[in-house]
């Protein structure tokens, strides 16, 4: 794709807010199904042996060495050979007419088994979570590429004038910090734009305490007096322009954002729907109702996270690993399936994509608590195979995706590596990943590096 | 340690329509005949295909016909590759066929173009005459010449008062005060112009400014990043190492000498020795080899970086990228992996330059006096007995926990308190006060530096395929870009000195054409060549090559003086032009690349907040010293990994220091300085951006920041009359006195509101954050 990188950045410069533009003739969306995304982030990385990818072997073999054959892999903790097979403890059922199999962490989950396509055969080679972080958010290891949801919506733009386009709802301190959000070498635009729990959802969007609204708008208004003054022989230069416009646009956005984290106005039903009245399931129940106001209002991508390096735990579970996980999957599992449910019944599900997963899946051995943080009963990081599922936004339900080996080692069948998760999603949004591109140093650069294929998508959907 | 942006895999040998056939083998054959030479065949080096592997040689140059590379590839023997059903594509075939008749050579074929405009050594061009008389000095017969072949003529001169505040904020990155302004208003005198220039570049803000830009093109930072984001506790001493070197002028080819091999330019040892104050000679060296610092600061993964190997690699890839980047203005990024797709370097090249870093490594080194040692040495007594003291505590802990876990009745939440006794509560405390005093007695440890030092031993430099640490191919031992000028033989234990030299030779090119041009976009906004760090052929051509050819000779000849190009480029017509748009150039160039006028900024990140500090009159003018760590609100902190990791600096006076001195935290940038574009130090950064966003309005209309800085300067304004408080406020903010009808605005406003509100305000203005 050649567009002319300067006639962009002056255009960009000059659009300063520019909502919706983004969707550039050559970049111009196929018209596809999905229209936005909510990416349920479960930080740590959830163990898939726990959870959507049943292993039977495991509990045969448990204490045992890995037979021979699954060969060596590096982890970051233990060492693989050295470390005996750790069974499940979970039982599997099946659910829906589509038969998926999911554990008992998730009952409510379950019931929407028909709306996921779970996908067993995930990878990559980051086995560091920041490594890890960055491949699922960023498609690259390192620091200094955009996010997921930055490419989408400088691809897609907003369709929301008084909120951020990309939309990111955390628990608490992330691993790596905020550059799996960060719109990279991207205009600082696209950046996820982190919403709080609470009344003042957005950093600096509420007045000073000591000022009435009236105060304000006499303050906004005496501003773009002054500023529209300074405009006036400055008429050419489209910026100046561009930052009066951006003062609506705060002033909206701080207008917005009380009544959008107000979700007492929510019924009770619904309330109940994402447990949000109950100790266990309200803090990642209200974010991921918040979610659910955030795509109603037009937002492009929202990305929820469970898990944190400052709150209550993770899905990290080096030590104790089954019983990290019944403690943390019983804070989001309802909230999640409210969602789902909510989405559904507001006729919302059939356009939003709907992604559960996190940097990893968990090792089939154990831990061993060699880094002193773990234990007999943990597992390590297993990046080579794990699960993720999507629903909605255009995804056929029920299916079942790729397969790990007998363990849950590797991804053996239909391997799904992030680029190729990338490029779907980018695809059933109606982006070509190919195309997709931005200049920077002398290169076009791609969420999907010089990789990536489709074929997900076709199948998903 | 290098998180810069490079490629995992090969553009060029994927992407389809490859164009050279080193591109095509390693796409296609070296999976099977790179590291795991099947059929003993090695084709990651030609010398490695000549040699062949069972079936003979692979390679004969100059003959495609009889090279059974050539006649595997076109499948019509027995032997027929790459195997399966995906043959080379007709043109792959022509191409590695055409790439055999040439020679076979590995490098890539733009190789031989050392034609380049960059690449050949700058030259004086002829002055041409000026008619019109605007010209002040040669730049602007330059520039005026250039003007006219685009049809184009310099805009009016700004006003005095505009041109006192840009300058100010060229060279100090702050607002001027309203005593400067009031002393520039009334000098009419002749030369009050470069009288300005010559006190502004005096004063040590200088440094602060033009180190900050340093900084940003040297991906400067505190930590690592990454989940680590390990804490350089000296990193500072190379900002200040940095700002000081403005601030002294220091030509600057001795400069870049510095920070590639201090150590080795001009040796001398780091053995201890003096009795309570280093020995004058060391104070010296040391201060330049706190230059090498650069090479200490980079993006490390540490929890990932596990292998000798693996750490050596990402550190020398890191060292190669910062030091193209910032000395030569090109990027090699791309040539870790695979030759470089359109510049002339082969990936050959890239680990070639590596190999000049293969005898260094990263080392602490006391920076004190033997006695300052022994000082800190003999009182380590005091931190056993805080150990000791701490051990205890958790031998009393750990017995709580373990009876607690015993408990049925009462199970313990791993994450709840701890059910002391009320004896074991006052041991507790007892132990705590006391692990407290004894770390109060403790000896403050010595003052350290990070410096490249020669390494234990030399390592083995070989080119990575695909950029992967352990995907060793052929060994490189160090040498210069071939495309470039030669440079001087390389001794074994001084390679970097060979690099410097190399760089900073009389016949570079580059050097002083990429910092002319950095110079040049530190007061135009944008340089003469648009890609600062990019002069390759994905660079943008200089707008006016004899000017910056000018510019770059002159710079050689005032002996590197950064200070000299500032005042030739200030005391110039063409700096003193109007930003205001003249309406026939307006058509020819809307976006004046070529400088008929004078940009219109926005401030940068750093220099917003120290604008609202000085206006306010709380700016601390302390320079130096460890990192600031400024408060940050639980709102503005969430993300952030451990808010350990942020130590806010406890006197609250140190909250108010320059920007230059806070903390730049490689996984959290301060979300006010990162709302204003403030960049992500993963990689070198050659020019800010300037994008308008609404969480600027945000941070500047509500953030508590702004509000206490409102605050604080309505208080200092307090005791005047509304006029006058209305003018100061002007003058601090602005850099002018109020028209009539804004005078009325404004007092109106105040009237209304309190000062207060009037002061934030005006930290709203366009004006405020824009310089003309």
């Amino acid at each position: 794709m050649s567009i002319d990188l300067n006639s962009r950045r002056a255009f960009l410069k000059g659009s300063g807010l520019g909502f919706g533009w983004m969707a550039l003739q050559s970049l111009q969306a196929a018209a596809r199904p999905a229209k936005r995304v909510i990416f349920l982030f479960m930080h740590g990385g959830p163990s898939h042996i726990e959870t959507f990818d049943p292993k039977p072997l495991l509990n045969k073999l448990h204490g045992q060495p890995v037979p021979e054959s699954f060969g060596d892999v590096q982890l970051q903790f233990s060492k693989f050979r050295e470390s005996p097979i750790l069974g499940c403890k979970r039982s599997f059922a099946r659910h829906g007419k589509s038969g998926h199999e999911i554990s008992d962490l998730f009952p409510h989950t379950a019931r929407h088994a028909d709306k996921l396509a779970v996908i067993r055969s995930m990878h990559h080679d980051g086995f560091t979570h920041t490594a890890a972080l960055n491949w699922l958010n960023n498609g690259w290891p390192r620091l200094g590429r955009p996010s997921l949801g930055s490419w989408i919506v400088y691809g897609l733009g907003s369709e929301s004038d008084s909120l951020p386009a990309f939309v990111v709802l955390l628990e608490g301190g992330i691993k790596s910090g905020p550059p799996v959000y960060s719109s990279g070498f991207l205009p600082a635009k696209y950046q996820g734009t982190v919403l709080r729990n609470g009344p003042a959802p957005v950093l600096n969007a509420r007045r000073p305490v000591a000022m009435t609204e009236a105060e304000q708008r006499e303050l906004f208004d005496t501003a773009r007096w002054f500023n529209e003054r300074h405009m006036e022989p400055r008429s050419d230069d489209t910026a100046l322009a561009a930052r009066i416009a951006s003062y609506e646009l705060a002033f909206r956005m701080q207008m917005a954002a009380p009544e959008l984290a107000d979700l007492s106005k929510e019924t009770a039903a619904t309330r109940a729907l994402y447990g949000i009245d109950v100790e266990g399931t309200s803090d990642f129940g209200s974010r991921c109702l918040l979610a659910r106001r955030l795509v109603e209002r037009g937002v492009r991508f929202v990305q929820v996270w469970s898990g944190s390096t400052t709150g209550t735990s993770d899905w990290d579970g080096h030590k104790q690993c089954d019983t990290n996980h019944v403690q943390i999957a019983a804070r989001v599992d309802k909230p999640v399936a409210g969602l789902l449910a909510d989405l559904e019944s507001r006729g919302l599900l059939k356009d939003t994509l709907v992604i559960w997963g996190g940097e990893f899946g968990r090792t089939p051995t154990s831990d061993g608590g060699m880094n002193g943080g773990g234990d007999s009963l943990g597992r390590d990081h297993n990046p080579y195979g794990f699960s993720i599922w999507m629903a909605g936004g255009g995804v056929r339900g029920g299916q079942l995706i790729g397969r790990t080996d007998e363990i849950g080692l590797r991804a053996v069948e239909h391997p799904v590596h992030v680029h190729d998760l990338h490029a779907s999603i980018l695809h059933m949004m109606g982006l070509d990943h190919e195309k997709l591109t931005y200049s920077f140093q002398g290169r076009d650069f791609r969420l999907t590096d010089v990789h990536g294929s489709t074929e997900l998508a076709r199948k998903l959907t | 340690m290098s998180a810069r942006v490079w490629l995992i895999f090969i553009i060029a040998a994927l992407a389809p329509g490859q164009t050279t056939a080193p591109a095509i083998l390693e796409a296609k054959c070296l999976a099977c005949h790179g590291a795991a030479k099947m059929s003993d065949l090695d084709m990651r080096t030609r010398a490695a295909m000549l040699k062949g592997g069972t079936r003979g040689a692979a390679l004969v140059p100059g003959k495609a016909g009889e090279s059974l590379l050539y006649q595997a590839v076109r499948r019509e023997g027995k032997l027929q590759m790459p195997p399966g059903s995906q043959p080379l594509t007709a043109e792959e075939i022509a191409i590695i066929g055409k790439w055999i008749d040439g020679g076979a050579n590995m490098d890539s074929a733009a190789h031989q173009e050392s034609n380049w405009w960059s690449f050949r050594p700058p030259k004086k061009p002829p002055i041409p005459n000026d008619e019109t008389g605007w010209a002040s000095n040669d730049l602007d017969r330059l520039l005026a010449a250039g003007l006219r072949k685009q049809g184009l003529r310099p805009a009016p001169p700004a006003d005095k008062l505009t041109l006192l505040r840009r300058a100010t904020f060229d060279l100090h990155g702050l607002p001027p005060a309203p005593e400067q302004i009031d002393a520039f208003g009334k000098d009419n005198a002749p030369g009050a112009w470069e009288r300005l220039i010559d006190s502004l570049l005096a004063s040590p803000a200088y440094g602060e400014r033009w180190g900050r830009h340093w900084l940003d093109v040297v991906r400067y930072a505190d930590t690592g990043g990454y989940e680590t984001d390990v804490y350089f506790a000296n990193a500072w001493r190379y900002r200040d190492y940095a700002i000081g070197s403005f601030n002294q002028d220091k030509p600057y080819n001795i400069f870049v000498q510095e920070q590639i091999a201090a150590d080795e330019i001009w040796p001398d040892d780091l053995e201890l020795e003096g009795s309570y104050e280093l020995p004058e000679r060391k104070r010296i060296n040391l201060a330049k080899r706190i230059g090498t610092g650069l090479y200490t600061i980079g993006p490390m993964a540490a929890e990932y970086t596990f292998f000798g190997d693996q750490y050596r690699a990402e550190w020398q890839a890191d060292a190669v990228e910062t030091t193209g980047s910032a000395f030569l203005g090109l990027s090699f990024n791309c040539a870790r992996c695979h030759d470089h797709k359109f510049d002339p370097i082969p990936q050959r090249d890239y680990y070639r330059l590596a190999a000049f870093f293969a005898t260094s490594e990263d080392r602490e080194v006391p920076i004190v006096s033997r006695m300052g040692i022994y000082e800190y040495t003999r009182y380590q007594t005091r931190l056993r007995i805080a150990e000791d003291l701490k051990a205890e505590l958790a031998r009393l802990e750990g017995e709580v926990r373990k009876r607690a876990a015993s408990d049925r009745k009462n199970p313990q939440r791993e994450d709840g308190p701890l059910p002391f006794t009320p004896e074991e509560k006052d041991r507790r405390e007892t132990l705590l006060r006391k692990i407290g005093e004894a770390f109060y007695k403790a000896p403050k440890p010595y003052a350290t530096a990070n410096l490249l030092v020669p390494s234990e031993r030399v390592h083995d430099t070989h080119v990575l395929v695909r950029g992967e640490w352990a995907q060793k191919s052929e060994k490189v031992t160090p040498g210069y870009p071939a495309v470039l000028n030669a440079g001087g033989a390389v001794e074994e234990t001084q390679r970097r000195k060979a690099l410097a030299q190399w760089i900073t030779s009389a016949d570079q090119p580059l050097l002083a054409r990429v910092m002319v041009n950095r110079i040049w976009q530190g007061h135009f906004g944008q340089g003469l060549v648009a890609t600062p760090n990019d002069f390759g052929r994905q660079g943008e051509l200089p707008v006016h090559p004899e000017l910056l050819d000018w510019l770059a000779v002159r710079f050689r000849e005032e002996g590197y003086s950064i200070k000299q190009m500032h005042r030739l480029i200030m005391q110039s017509a063409a700096y003193r032009m109007s930003s205001m748009a003249v309406e026939a150039n307006q058509k020819i160039d809307p976006r004046n690349q070529y400088f008929w006028r004078m940009n219109r900024r926005r401030l940068e990140a750093e220099a917003v907040r120290d604008a609202v500090l000085a206006a306010s009159g709380t700016l601390n003018r302390e320079a130096g010293g460890p990192a600031v760590v400024v408060p940050l609100s639980q709102e503005e902190r969430l993300g952030m990994r451990d808010a350990s990791q942020w130590p806010v600096s406890p006197d609250p006076a140190e909250h108010a220091r320059r920007s230059v001195y806070l903390l730049v935290k490689r996984s959290f940038r301060l979300p006010m300085l990162e709302a204003f574009d403030a960049p992500d130090p993963a990689q070198s950064c050659a020019r800010r951006e300037e994008w308008t966003v609404a969480p600027q309005a945000l941070a500047l209309m509500n953030s508590a920041f702004t509000s206490t800085q409102a605050d604080a300067m309505a208080a200092s304004l307090r005791g005047l009359s509304p006029g006058e408080q209305v003018l100061q406020a002007f003058l601090r903010t602005l850099g002018r006195r109020p028209t009539e009808e804004e005078r009325a605005k404004a007092l109106a406003f105040v009237e209304r509101n309190k000062l207060e509100r009037f002061c934030l305000l005006l930290f709203n203005l366009s004006e405020f954050v824009y310089v003309d």
